[in-house]
């Protein structure tokens, strides 16, 4: 019922905003939107759903970056304390090795770079978006400020979210291709997808929010709120504060995202923390 | 004079490694258990190989003997 | 399978789970880069001959019995249980697979599908399952540790009735032996294979040199190594490093065999002498002014790089700088050093191997040495030099195979 009530509102929110802004551009709407929008207090099924909202937005997002924290070193330790290889696996490079070279293989990928041109583009866009994309989140904080703080851009304006949605793509549609098709398990597609509408959903919040004045869903300012509410360990329920009527995409986007943390130690991911110590090997 | 009488020779004569006890393996079964074959080769690790592969498989080398340039090594089917 | 030897071959796999392996079997994304390393896959192009294809029948294994993934949601990874089917999936892996470890360039990780291929080999000789003929060459190896002060007087008369054929080559240097036996203190130990064609030449060269080098009585090759049994393959390199130790050693200069060069090199830890392959000597020595060498070569000559000298153990430079004092005609294969297609004999495959896998599956490299246009392909590793000896006949490539040492014997010059 609640929810009815709240999608109801939507349209009355709308007229009340045309009618105030008749000569305004459709960009403005659109920001009018988001400002006009209010909080109703939950009713019926909304209490349980503003529950579960909560428990995704706020709990959820300590437990499963915790879970990420101690499952990272928890692999990482149990690798560890397993027998040293008694033995060299060098594999020798004909040019010129340094001390470099193990990191030059693992962020440079030459070997791609050579026999794979186009894949290493798309890996190569994708990780470093990956990068810029964590980057991109902690600039929301208000205490770290890569762009300035009432910039209503993520860094890079939402490209950098569409470099790593557009690789995910191509990611995808190749497991589909023999031979890659046949060395494809459900785990690797399952995760691609969970990234992939993780990332999509990213890309709505980041591209509203470069294109209108308030956002898709909010400010970015409002993000910072929610963000430092997290740094503080401030338990208050989001929706107090960053209400809007998409704010369920956030919730959605944040789901996903608590879900890709507690999947990173014990999937594939992992391999953003194994590639330099495995690539070392090769190198001595 | 030895107590026996080749019934074939095997000749390994300039294979590479580790051909000759490879292709003894396989061949001793071409005569009978009890049988003896002649085995002409040229590597002079055949001395220590072929006593080892006796050993390794149960059958039996009976006597080398080595003229320049040529090993001759007397082998038993045991089995 | 019972349940006891399952539980056996899962206690088998867990001594090879050292810090590295580890990593090799938890990092794989499935990106499949290494699909068209293989020169397996690229001569036939089946997934179980890729690298991938490989190691994914060891990594559902491990998944399955050592990962909480396995024990919760084993369709995740499409986990197999240990079992007889399994054990051939494990045998058609491992001994289709030669330990190039070309893939290992090629991934963006590094891992080392030898490595992974060493557990299906581990397995199989836990099951009984092994090539027979491999662990009957292990063991026959061992035995010749065992008893080889019995054959010594023989071995010595066989190496006294060779001897006319290196004086030949080059008159041995006054009041030297031409093959020296059991020298203490040489500054060489030189561990040849079985075949008089592995001394004659390295011999000559030693004495063109007028080095004080000693033969060894063992063969250089680690069957072992081939069979994937860590413990054959410890004994077997032991009787070598043995024999060093007492002599007293300075160097131990290994015949032209990759896999002896390689293991004794790499995976015996530090050891009181230095190890490198003879082609190594014969360069050092001519660059010292100890050889002359001259161009006795007229037909075109390439090279190839034997994966166990080359990739695995970094001698790229020498056999090349050998070929060029001995030709104006010396053309390298595409691709070489480390990017070289296997010769598809590695692994224990020339001994072990069906001759018609081991043949289709050089199409590739048949393909790169008719390419270089030379009629003499040279190599440093008798296991490269049978197998494309082999691969020239199939595929009537009109090439002929020698060895770098042959080679220089015949170059030797005043």
């Amino acid at each position: 019922m609640a929810l009815l009530s709240m999608l109801s509102m939507i349209p009355f929110a709308l007229n009340a905003a045309t009618a105030e802004t008749l000569a305004a551009d459709a960009a403005q709407v659109v920001d009018a939107v988001a400002e006009a929008s209010v909080v109703a207090e939950p009713t019926g099924f909304g209490i349980v759903l503003d529950k579960i909202e909560y428990f995704i937005l706020i709990p959820w997002v300590y437990l499963s970056i915790a879970f990420m924290i101690f499952g990272i070193i928890y692999r990482l330790v149990s690798i560890y304390r397993a027998p040293k290889t008694p033995f060299s696996l060098k594999i020798y490079s004909s040019k010129k090795e340094s001390p470099l070279s193990a990191w030059n293989d693992t962020f440079m990928l030459p070997q791609v770079r050579r026999n794979k041109p186009f894949f290493w583009i798309s890996l190569m866009i994708f990780h470093i978006s990956g990068v810029l994309l964590i980057l991109g989140h902690l600039d929301i904080l208000p205490t770290i400020s890569i762009l300035s703080e009432d910039s209503k851009h993520m860094i890079g304006a939402g490209l950098v979210g569409v470099g790593f949605t557009l690789p995910l793509f191509h990611f995808l549609f190749r497991r589909f291709k023999t031979p890659i098709r046949e060395i494809t398990v459900p785990a690797d597609f399952l995760l691609i997808v969970l990234v992939l509408f993780l990332a999509l959903f990213g890309d709505m919040i980041s591209w509203g929010n470069s294109w209108t004045a308030n956002g898709f869903i909010t400010t970015k300012q409002k993000f910072a709120e929610y963000f430092q509410a997290l740094a503080t360990f401030n338990f208050e329920n989001p929706r107090y504060y960053i209400w809007s009527p998409h704010y369920h995409f956030l919730v959605i986007h944040v789901a996903l995202a608590n879900l890709f943390f507690m999947l990173v130690p014990f999937s594939k991911i992992v391999h953003a923390f194994f590639a330099m110590p495995i690539n070392k090997l090769r190198r001595k | 004079m030895a107590d026996y009488t080749a019934v074939k020779t095997f000749d390994y004569k300039g294979l590479p490694c580790p051909m000759p006890i490879v292709k003894m393996s396989q061949e001793i079964s071409r005569i009978a258990v009890g049988e003896v074959g002649e085995v002409l080769s040229t590597d002079p690790g055949s001395i220590a190989d072929f006593p080892a592969w006796a050993k390794t498989t149960g059958h039996q080398v009976l006597d080398i003997v080595q003229e320049p340039g040529l090993i001759k090594i007397y082998v038993k089917r045991v089995k | 399978m019972d349940l006891q030897q399952q539980y056996e071959l899962e206690k088998l796999f867990k001594t090879k789970l050292h810090q590295a392996m580890r990593f090799y079997l938890e990092t794989c994304t499935h990106c499949g880069l290494c699909v068209d390393s293989c020169h397996v896959y690229n001569s036939m192009p089946e997934l179980r001959y890729t690298a991938v294809g490989r190691s994914e029948v060891v990594r559902k294994i491990f998944i399955k019995y050592f990962k909480m993934q396995g024990k919760i949601a084993p369709w995740l990874g499409e986990t197999m249980e240990m079992d007889e089917f399994v054990l051939d999936k494990f045998y058609e892996a491992a001994f289709s697979c030669t330990g190039c470890r070309r893939c290992m360039v090629h991934c963006p990780f590094g891992i080392d599908t030898q490595q992974i291929m060493s557990i299906a080999k581990l397995l199989l000789v836990g099951a009984d399952k092994e090539p027979k003929i491999l662990s009957m060459l292990s063991d026959m190896s061992i035995n010749k540790g065992e008893q080889v002060e019995e054959s010594r007087a023989q071995y010595a008369e066989a190496i006294k009735n060779i001897e006319p054929e290196v004086e030949a080559i080059w008159p041995t240097p006054p009041g030297k032996k031409t093959i020296p036996l059991e020298v203490e203190h040489a500054d060489v130990l030189y561990v040849a294979l079985s075949g008089k064609h592995s001394i004659i030449s390295a011999a000559a060269i030693f004495n063109a040199a007028d080095i004080n080098w000693t033969l060894s009585s063992f063969e250089a090759v680690n069957f072992g190594a081939f069979l994937g049994d860590p413990q054959r393959t410890k004994k077997i390199g032991n009787r070598i490093i043995a024999e060093a130790t007492r002599l007293k050693v300075k160097t131990v200069a290994i015949v032209e065999c990759g896999t002896a060069f390689r293991i004794m090199k790499q995976q015996f830890g530090k050891l009181p002498f230095e190890v490198v392959t003879f082609v190594e000597l014969i360069a050092k020595y001519h660059q010292e002014g100890k050889i002359k060498l001259n161009k006795v070569m007229t037909e075109k000559v390439t090279y190839h790089d034997p994966c166990q000298i080359a990739r695995n153990a970094g001698v790229y430079e020498a056999p090349r700088y050998i070929l060029n004092q001995l030709s104006d005609d010396f053309v390298d294969m595409i691709p070489n050093r480390e990017e070289n297609w296997c010769c598809g004999g590695g692994g224990g495959l020339v001994a072990a191997g069906d001759f018609e896998f081991r043949m289709k599956s050089s199409k590739v490299k048949a393909d790169q040495m008719k390419k270089t246009g030379a009629t003499v392909v040279a190599t440093a590793c008798e296991n490269c030099h049978s197998q494309l000896h082999d691969v020239c006949g199939y595929y009537n490539t009109n090439q002929h195979v020698e060895f770098i040492s042959h080679l220089a014997a015949q170059g030797l010059a005043k």
